[in-house]
């Protein structure tokens, strides 16, 4: 890991400490400007009717793909330590984990927990809760 | 992390004699080998804040899925008082601190101490300039009431005009109506065209259990603006009242407005009229509100304010009249009446997410002023930039979320 990063940045880096990947000027720039057009892209796909879930997942592909190249390019992480992409792909297996599960069951709650006293909620289904 | 140590030439400088020494960096604490190893430690730190970063964000975006699941209506209708304009440009301010903040690490790994100020400098600005667009964004909600739970009221949202022109479903409904005057046309709200020099503009939306008490009018002319407030009873043409606006331009008089049904308008129902009475005065727009108090009582046939067919039963009913509409109210974005229920949930989402958001952002603000202040006291060096680095993670991932929040908020189709 550490072998490869230092030859690559022995092209930027005369300093020679190597400590960490010096991100290239073009990566950079690269990255920023189709990080400009995919917003532009974004904003403009909603003039396009796909019907409300394609227009969403339209949005969430170009959402992702953004995400993606941060993670990468600024965040470093395609010249960075394996360990550290193990941690970013567990955090977002939790994270879907936790979406996952909290969606599985969405169809047990309540229409509303916002009390009105004219229109109470209708009771739950199943048999009371024990105090 | 064993190969750290090879062929860079600084393999010997970290043992114990920080501070001092010919090419160790004084911030290299003496618990650890050297500066890769303390390098190494923070990444690995900052990756793991990053990961429950991404967790704790993660139980609001499951709220905001469970409620779009449950309630789409709510989202299709309630994006609409948010304004695409800003968000894009807070998503590229965002992006542009981003470069800035990966442009700073690299500046910081190559020693080049004024780069690094300018890069470090820059993302502070844009992340000022993001906090003050959402000053904007939250101010004018907060001013409309576009808030959550309660507080959300969509009869005082200027989005929300539609109400009043369509079915008068705010008691206590205001509105207001820019009228510019070169084009005869009404760009904003419910006022038709007007009868040549001597302009009528009428107001439509005053129906049923509505009646005005208050207009206020405010014109911008060549070089003043002026604004009147008064009720409507004490407001008699005579143009006798001298205080309250201008300046430099002696004694002026103030407009004056009657409010009369006008049949020529709304021949289908009841309507208003408002003269403006100071030609002189006129300017190139008139900005026209009308503020109306609920009558809770049905009101009379012979009313002049009461809806003309006369079917209406007491009650509710009486006051959600529908009411032809004109080529005006076909414009309005919303057709479809009353927002759906419980809109409010939406901008406790929206204020929440946003809101955290927010707080991250200052957050970086301090940490990355934090930075700026070691960089020109010369704290950097090519083998110690980790707090440059660090910041830069944390705030490619304060981007990240934006990235997110950006098109789940206010780019819904």
């Amino acid at each position: 890991m550490a072998s490869d990063t230092s030859s690559a940045h022995d092209k930027h880096d005369e300093h020679g400490h190597g400590i960490a990947h010096v991100a290239a000027v073009k990566v950079l720039l690269g990255t920023w400007i189709a990080l400009m057009f995919l917003t532009i892209i974004t904003v403009a796909a909603t003039k396009i009717d796909l019907g409300t879930n394609w227009n969403l997942a339209l949005a969430m592909v170009i959402a992702v793909v953004k995400a993606t190249l941060v993670v990468l390019f600024f965040m470093h992480l395609a010249y960075d330590k394996l360990f550290h992409t193990v941690l970013v792909v567990a955090g977002l297996f939790a994270a879907a984990l936790f979406v996952g599960f909290a969606l599985m069951d969405s169809g047990q709650y309540q229409q509303t927990i916002i009390w009105d006293t004219d229109k109470p909620p209708p009771a739950p289904i199943g048999p009371r809760p024990v105090p | 992390m064993s190969d750290h140590d090879h062929d860079h030439g600084h393999g010997d400088d970290g043992h114990g004699h920080h501070g001092g020494h010919g090419h160790g960096s004084p911030w290299i604490q003496h618990h650890y080998d050297d500066a890769q190893h303390q390098f190494d430690s923070g990444k690995l730190g900052i990756w793991f804040f990053l990961v429950q970063e991404v967790l704790f964000f993660s139980g609001l975006f499951v709220a905001y899925i469970l409620y779009r699941y449950h309630h789409p209506e709510i989202y299709a209708y309630a994006h609409s008082y948010l304004d695409v304009k800003w968000g894009a440009i807070n998503t590229a301010v965002l992006i542009i601190s981003s470069l800035t903040a990966a442009w700073a690490v690299r500046c910081a790994q190559l020693a080049q101490r004024r780069g690094l100020i300018f890069c470090l400098a820059v993302t502070i600005a844009c992340a000022c300039g993001f906090l003050g667009i959402k000053y904007v964004e939250y101010s004018h909600k907060i001013h409309e009431r576009i808030l959550f739970g309660k507080k959300f009221d969509p009869c005082i949202a200027s989005a929300g005009n539609h109400l009043l022109n369509k079915e008068n479903y705010c008691p206590g409904v205001k509105t207001s109506v820019v009228w510019d005057a070169k084009t005869n046309k009404a760009d904003r709200g419910c006022l038709d065209a007007p009868t040549g020099y001597d302009w009528d503009p009428a107001l439509k939306g005053i129906q049923g259990k509505c009646v005005v008490n208050e207009l206020t009018m405010s014109g911008t002319g060549a070089n003043r603006k002026e604004v009147s407030r008064r009720p409507v009873e004490a407001c008699a043409p005579s143009p006798d009242h001298g205080s309250g606006h201008g300046g430099g331009h002696g004694k002026q008089t103030y407009p004056c407005w009657t409010l009369e049904q006008n049949p020529h308008v709304c021949p289908k129902g009841p309507g208003a009229m408002v003269h403006y009475g100071d030609h002189t005065s006129r300017g190139s727009t008139v900005e026209i509100e009308v503020t109306c108090e609920a009558v809770p009582a049905p009101v009379e046939p012979k009313d002049a304010l009461a809806p003309v067919d006369g079917k209406l039963e007491r009650g509710e009913a009486s006051f959600k009249k529908p009411v032809t509409p004109s080529k005006h109210d076909l414009k309005h974005e919303f057709q479809s009446g009353p927002p759906p229920e419980h809109t409010n949930m939406f901008f406790s989402i929206y204020f929440a997410m946003t809101g955290l958001h927010g707080l991250h952002v200052l957050f970086g603000i301090f940490v990355y002023i934090w930075l700026l202040v070691r960089a020109i006291k010369g704290h950097f060096t090519p083998d110690y930039f980790g707090p440059v680095d660090y910041a830069a993670l944390y705030w490619h991932l304060v981007d990240l979320i934006w990235i997110f929040l950006f098109p789940l908020l206010y780019l819904i189709h």
